[in-house]
């Protein structure tokens, strides 16, 4: 009978335990976890930071709470915080990327800026030179860099008419583009002093090519001049810098004049802002420069081929494609014109 | 702070579902680059690809992944008979119509008509360009939307006429402007609920005259004074019918030049 008693008395107390131990723990269990909040949210709410009225915040992953500022010990703690804004929040850390685009008025103009720049709207600190071929800076180019809300510089230089290249025809006299690239360089000169310049990369980027995110995150880390493979030039599939076991460019992947010093389309290479501005009359050569040779006119200023910095994976990979548009068919404008004029495209 | 794209999902945004038919070309994996480049910016956007190939690629397959977005792989090969066909003037190919049609499927196989989700549904093809304003303006779409768009029927823009009172009457256009939709592909966005009302409207495949693709579809769910005129009463042009053009691989030869395993 003992045994009987003992055993119902331990059996009993079994839920009366449990019930005493939830009783105990909830309350410490909700102390501890309101209390953990309130030391952290403080510190979010001061780290916060705003990035700039040029920016579109569409939506914060975040909750935003108000919390007051406890007098607790702060509490180091890092915690990512994913955001969408467009351009991303400019960051102290990461050179700027200069990407400099020629630019000329034709129907397909506006359509091609467009879907560049929402490409360029991905890339975190990059400043986009727009350089336009023309008299004056046109308010469609004036409206569409303030609308992207991008980090922009409009320039302008027109080139004069005799040189221009008509057509597709190969008239070996300024290529185009030359003189608003050679602008862009000018600018950089005179903006940034060698001496104590902010980290930067120049690229040089038409305004027709395809351009992979992926890219520009390569060149950031350019030292002097960095290159990798481009599609569609050359009459090839893409082009690439021969590249040896130990990583070095030792010569050029092409079939047309693959012994030009620097075999590489203008979309396949960038250069660090300090040899830019280290190197001050290094330009695009105006006259004189044979068809394919205008990058080469550069780049024998400022590097020599054991210099260069081979990236996308040892130039294996495929990251930028020299597309062209084709020219929209407008014949049924006819002689005085069916749309508006007022109505830009 | 980490950079998110596409920008975080939102359960109050109406879905945007882009069909976007693709086929394997040298410029196919630069064009949908970058148009995944564009569709990155856009909220709650639901990316339907569909191949026109035997198989899914590794392509588009491993584009897909990487980009981040939400999207649907899908393919189906339009019949040799069908590409050569009964029209055989290259300019009448009813290109992308089979693939088309089966995003429509999809859609209707995985939404219910009971329950419809908010939502739009686009054909954006792989060569054209988007502004990101697109994308706001077809978003509240009731039934049919529609705008202008660039460098079709061979003059700057085509649009619809609207009336004072804001109503489609008409279509500013050179060729034929008598069609009952005289309207490019990637002029007009239809509501998920009224595809989903209408199991039956597809694009026509065959005996289709040229110009008339829009039409096949768009004749069984709405009329015309029925269609919502976006893009400020249709006067801006918020997209453009670019094409690309094919690259010259003539140095390549007879027995290829690159390396054919280097993806371009």
């Amino acid at each position: 009978n003992e045994e009987l008693w003992v055993q119902s008395v331990l059996e009993m107390p079994k839920r009366r335990d449990i019930l005493a131990i939830v009783l105990i723990v909830l309350p410490w269990t909700l102390l501890i976890t309101v209390w953990h909040q309130s030391t952290i949210a403080p510190l979010l709410a001061v780290h916060k930071d705003d990035g700039g009225d040029s920016q579109r915040d569409l939506a914060a992953g975040l909750d935003s709470k108000e919390y007051c500022l406890s007098d607790r010990d702060i509490v180091e703690v890092v915690r990512t915080e994913y955001v969408y804004t467009r351009p991303p929040p400019w960051s102290d850390t990461l050179p700027t990327i200069h990407v400099v685009t020629p630019t000329y008025s034709r129907p397909v103009q506006k359509a091609e800026l467009t879907r560049l720049a929402n490409t360029l709207l991905h890339v975190p600190n990059l400043h986009w030179i727009l350089v336009e071929d023309s008299q004056r800076r046109t308010p469609l180019i004036t409206r569409l860099l303030r609308d992207t809300g991008l980090n922009y510089t409009h320039l302008n230089v027109e080139t004069p008419r005799n040189y221009k290249l008509r057509g597709d025809m190969r008239d070996p006299r300024i290529p185009r583009g030359t003189m608003q690239r050679n602008l862009a360089l000018r600018w950089l000169r005179e903006t940034f002093n060698k001496n104590n310049s902010q980290p930067g990369i120049v690229y040089f980027a038409d305004d027709d090519n395809t351009y992979s995110l992926e890219l520009f995150e390569e060149m950031r880390s350019t030292r002097k001049v960095s290159v990798w493979p481009v599609a569609f030039v050359g009459g090839l599939r893409y082009e690439a810098p021969k590249v040896n076991a130990a990583g070095k460019v030792y010569g050029w992947k092409t079939v047309f004049d693959p012994h030009r010093p620097f075999a590489i389309d203008m979309a396949g290479f960038a250069v660090n802002l300090r040899l830019i501005l280290q190197r001050s009359q290094a330009y695009f050569k105006l006259r004189g420069v044979k068809g394919g040779y205008q990058e080469s006119s550069l780049l024998r200023e400022l590097v020599t081929l054991s210099d260069l910095e081979p990236k996308a994976a040892n130039c294996t990979k495929i990251l930028v494609w020299h597309t062209r548009t084709e020219k929209p068919v407008l014949v049924n404008e006819g002689k005085k014109g069916f749309t508006d004029p007022n109505v830009e495209i | 702070y980490v950079y998110s794209r596409p920008p975080p999902w939102s359960d109050t945004l109406p879905t945007i579902f882009v069909i976007t038919p693709t086929y394997t070309r040298p410029v196919q994996k630069a064009e949908l680059t970058r148009l995944a480049n564009t569709f990155l910016h856009v909220q709650n956007l639901h990316w339907v690809v569909v191949e026109d190939s035997p198989r899914r690629t590794n392509l588009v397959s491993n584009l897909l992944e990487k980009a981040g977005l939400n999207f649907t792989h899908l393919n189906v090969e339009t019949p040799k008979s069908l590409k050569l066909g009964v029209t055989w003037i290259p300019s009448h190919t009813p290109r992308g119509t089979l693939q088309r049609n089966l995003g429509l499927h999809w859609l209707r196989d995985s939404f219910s008509n009971t329950a419809p989700p908010e939502g739009v549904v686009y054909f954006a093809d792989d060569d054209n360009t988007y502004s990101l304003e697109l994308f706001e303006e077809m978003r509240y779409t009731r039934r049919v939307s529609v705008w202008p768009v660039a460098f079709v029927g061979g003059l700057r823009y085509e649009s619809p006429k609207v009336s004072p009172a804001g109503k489609v009457v008409g279509w500013k256009t050179v060729f034929d402007p008598n069609r009952p939709f005289a309207i490019d592909m990637a002029g007009f966005a239809i509501s998920i609920k009224l595809i989903l009302e209408k199991p039956h409207a597809s694009f026509k495949l065959e005996g289709v005259k040229g110009g008339y693709q829009e039409t096949s579809l768009l004749k069984d769910l709405v009329t015309m004074d029925g269609l919502e005129p976006k893009a400020a009463n249709c006067t801006k042009v918020l997209v453009w019918h670019t094409r690309t053009e094919r690259p010259t691989l003539v140095n390549e030869g007879k027995r290829g030049f690159t390396d054919p395993r280097v993806e371009v």
